[in-house]
């Protein structure tokens, strides 16, 4: 039995010490090698002062060590912060900041690139490498320090299945990422569900292509570790190439695949695949965004005796609910559901007249409650308060769910449908992307007086972005400048792929911007 | 010379990375690591090629091999006008 995730590990290093747990760009981990060299980053981090509860970060490109690091942290007590190696440097020391990290696992690259003067609270820096070019400080550990430190075991603590595991940062409408935290019990709620949905065993090779920042790849990581299985990381340089990612697939034999739709939909439409060398491939998952259903028609066709999963679920919640695609249905299907509830949570939908939805058809806001609900987002009670309120629907006892923001119905079959957004939130590429982080940095420029992001409905990504803005004087700001500004502070996914330059935005009758009007010229052909 | 190709290559991608606030970038420095190529990015850069210089890129091609460094595109590009001109050759 685990009720703590570092369980899943230790379990599996009895049974199968030998098995490879974890391969990346060429290198393998076995189970015993995972186990005892995460007990190293373990004792290390203690070694140097980290205690339960602690937050800290890993930051490098994916390897063999990212997992090392994870488990590392977790044995430790502490909390990992798993930090997107391609974002801006302005945004990661501003997510070190806010969550007063003690320690980051990082590369000597990577390192190098930060200003440690503006993250005071890290004490200790974990290089991946061995220590050269200027970083002979006492604060940096190299990894082959971990040699000395016993491998054995690693510290003895009352970890409980509701401490904090990890903290994944996403986009937040203010202008800042905020940090959802996420204890052991919220990730084994759904790993357990996955195990028995999809009979995960120890001969399974899952892929892990979802960055490890992204929620996605809990389910790669921890259901690989549990049931024993390898998990087989996607270099970042492959996961952009359709044609390398299908051969990916199919040198690592990969039987479970899980990504955004639009990773998919690359791979059908370049990945130049072949059917027959994908044979092992049994399970699809996809999450993050609507598949668009042309491609899942294909996808289907492509691939008839692998089993399609729809899940669905805002990094609060893990993936709540699943719909397991039905081959007959599809043939008529216009629209994919997001199915279900997943074991042990409990989803429905609640309309403007504050009740519980019954009728099919009818509109409602998503409310999930049970295990796998987040507490709530790092130093930020207010946000917390607003997103997980009290369960006003049962007046026994105290307990929060949680309000998505996501507008569904459900169907003739009892599975429910989403058909959109209450605030500016979008998704392109899978991304979770906030509107109003794009204008907060738009607008931090000291020339722009107004800025409109605005959600370009695509057909393959789901959505591009456009900006319009209005400078202080006209005449004063080029695309580039803007385009540059904003790379210095938001993710490159995040950055408008145009941008429009207007002496002043349209308003409405109320004086806001005229977002509508400005997304319709947008998408009307050229006249 | 305006018509060398790494000249035209590095241009566009130049423009492309002007929008990701890079203003330098080597001939050997990784693309995708930059974040210069994205998995939108390749097509449209692989259409340039193709329009720019008369080849026909397969979806095979498009790999990380290929495309990871502008010397990287230079070379395959190499490779492919010389195939065009063998085979123009030959039929000739």
């Amino acid at each position: 039995m685990a009720y703590i995730l570092q369980q899943f590990l230790t379990n599996s290093a009895k049974q199968n010490p030998d098995k490879p747990a974890v391969w990346a760009r060429g290198r393998t981990l076995s189970y015993r090698e995972l186990n005892e060299r995460s007990n190293q980053v373990a004792n290390l981090l203690r070694s140097r002062g980290i205690e339960k509860g602690d937050r800290v970060g890993i930051y490098f490109s994916k390897a063999v060590e990212s997992l090392c690091a994870m488990f590392g942290v977790l044995k430790a007590g502490g909390v990992y912060v798993p930090l997107d190696p391609l974002a801006p440097v302005e945004r990661i020391s501003y997510i070190i900041s806010n969550c007063e990290m003690k320690g980051l696992i990082t590369s000597g690259e990577k390192l190098r690139g930060l200003d440690t003067s503006k993250i005071p609270s890290v004490k200790t820096f974990l290089i991946t490498e061995d220590k050269a070019n200027g970083l002979d400080r006492p604060e940096v550990v190299s990894w082959s320090e971990l040699e000395s430190f016993p491998k054995g075991s690693s510290p003895e603590l009352q970890t409980t299945t509701t401490d904090l595991a990890y903290i994944l940062y996403t986009s937040g409408s203010t202008g800042r990422p905020k940090g959802v935290m996420l204890t052991h019990q919220n990730a084994l709620t759904f790993v357990e569900w996955c195990a028995e949905e999809f009979q995960v065993t120890s001969d399974d090779h899952l892929s892990n292509h979802a960055p490890l920042h992204f929620d996605l790849s809990v389910f790669d990581v921890y259901n690989a570790i549990k049931a024993g299985a390898t998990v087989h990381m996607v270099p970042e340089e492959v996961a952009k190439f359709p044609a390398s990612l299908a051969k990916f697939i199919e040198e690592q034999g990969i039987t479970i695949w899980y990504s955004v739709p639009s990773a998919l939909v690359f791979l059908l439409l370049h990945g130049n695949m072949k059917a027959e060398k994908l044979a092992k491939m049994r399970v699809l998952l996809f999450a993050g965004e609507v598949f668009p259903m042309k491609y899942l028609k294909q996808l289907a066709e492509f691939l008839p005796s692998v089993a399609l999963y729809n899940l669905y679920g805002p990094t609060e919640t893990n993936v709540c609910t699943y719909y397991k695609v039905g081959r007959e249905r599809l043939k008529t299907q216009e629209k994919l559901p997001i199915g279900r509830a997943c074991a042990n949570t409990e989803v429905f939908a609640v309309n403007d007249q504050d009740q519980i939805v019954k009728a099919q058809g009818e509109t409602g806001e998503l409310y999930v409650r049970g295990p796998a609900v987040t507490p709530g987002y790092w130093a930020d009670t207010e946000k917390t308060h607003k997103m997980c309120v009290p369960n006003r629907f049962q007046p026994h006892f105290e307990e929060k769910m949680y309000k998505t923001g996501d507008l569904v119905m459900f169907d003739e079959y009892g599975d429910y449908l989403f058909l959109g957004r209450r605030d500016s939130q979008i998704k392109s590429r899978g991304y979770r992307i906030e509107l109003g982080e794009i204008e907060s940095a738009l607008l931090s420029h000291p020339g722009v007086r107004e800025a409109a992001a605005l959600a370009i409905p695509d057909e393959e990504i789901g959505a591009r972005i456009r900006a319009v803005v209005a400078p202080h004087e006209p005449g004063t700001l080029t695309v580039v400048d803007l385009q540059k500004h904003c790379a210095a502070r938001i993710p490159s996914y995040m950055i408008p792929e145009t941008i429009e330059l207007r002496d002043a935005l349209p308003k409405t009758s109320t004086g806001k911007i005229d977002r509508v009007s400005l997304v319709n010229a947008a998408v009307a052909p050229a006249a | 010379m305006a018509n060398d190709p790494k000249v035209q290559i590095r241009q566009f991608v130049m423009e492309n990375a002007q929008g990701r606030g890079i203003t330098e970038l080597g001939d050997n420095d990784s693309l995708i690591e930059s974040g210069i190529v994205d998995s939108l990015g390749i097509f449209r850069l692989v259409s340039f090629l193709e329009e720019t210089f008369g080849v026909k890129i397969g979806d095979e091609e498009i790999v990380n091999e290929n495309f990871q460094t502008i010397s990287d595109i230079e070379r395959f590009l190499a490779q492919k006008q010389g195939q065009t001109t063998g085979q123009a050759r030959a039929t000739a």
